[in-house]
């Protein structure tokens, strides 16, 4: 696994990511069909999302504050500000001359 | 602006390339990517995952480009992805959030199943350049070769995940 951006919440991130992908592995395999009525999906749905919050819902909480501390310590923020404000790669692109 | 597309398939299932995917990172291929978190991540009410990670890469300027103008070959990058395990498709769209007056890259990816039980990954590129100064074609195009270099590498990188990936599942528990 990759490092994080500030060397601090390295180990956080580590404790997640593994906590995570074990989750996503069975995430990407519902065990509904894909026929099953839409409630039923959202009831597999929200059972998904707390099975999640049982398992990594605390160390996720501890690495998001860690890296949220440091996009701001770097001023990375204002850049992911900026970034949303501007979004010209949403528009449609003009065709090139 | 500079366009780029490709396809590509996987011999393997939508699921087990989608987690290579996520798990590309580090891989041999990927030796630029210096770091990368996840700063957003939720379950939609309609039952997909919607994901924003910012990645660190470093890259390299050409030798023709003018000197002291980009103080850092480093770029912030963010990706942002959404994973539908019912409908079996991954999109996902990644541009570079600082340099963007030199040159803004985006790459937008979807992988989706196909219905012999493989994996089609389709890849667009856009490179922009408002540089100016007479070098704004010449940005773009070396952009856009980068782009396709780095897109070969970038599905090396993830055929590796996924040869691991298949290892570990074929070892007994």
């Amino acid at each position: 696994m990759s490092q994080s951006l500030s060397p601090e919440c390295t180990p956080l991130k580590k404790v997640y990511d593994s906590c995570f992908n074990s989750w996503f592995e069975g995430y990407l395999e519902p065990a509904i069909a894909a026929s099953t009525k839409p409630e039923q999906r959202t009831e597999y749905a929200k059972r998904k999302a707390e099975e999640f919050q049982a398992n990594c819902g605390k160390v996720w909480e501890q690495y998001k504050a860690c890296v949220q501390g440091a996009v701001k310590e770097k001023g990375l923020d204002q850049l992911l500000e900026q970034a949303r404000e501007e979004n010209p790669l949403m528009e449609p692109t003009p065709p090139s001359k | 602006m500079r366009f780029f597309s490709q396809s590509y398939l996987y011999d393997d299932s939508w699921s087990i390339v989608t987690l290579a995917f996520f798990l590309r990172y580090p891989n041999p291929y990927a030796a630029h990517v210096l770091s990368c978190d996840v700063i957003s991540r939720d379950c939609t009410p309609s039952g997909t995952l919607v994901t924003k990670r910012l990645i660190l890469k470093q890259g390299n300027l050409p030798r023709w480009f003018p000197k002291g103008i980009v103080s850092r070959a480093e770029s912030w990058v963010i990706e942002e992805s959404e994973v539908d395990p019912y409908g079996q498709v991954v999109r996902c769209t990644t541009r570079n959030l600082d340099h963007v007056k030199v040159m803004q890259v985006e790459e937008s990816v979807k992988f989706a199943q196909t219905t012999d039980g493989k994996t089609l990954q389709h890849t667009e590129g856009r490179v922009f350049s408002r540089f100016g100064w007479g070098l704004t074609k010449k940005i773009e195009n070396h952009g856009l070769n980068k782009f396709k270099a780095n897109l070969q590498r970038s599905r090396e990188g993830v055929s590796v995940v996924l040869s691991l990936l298949r290892q570990s599942r074929l070892q007994p528990m």
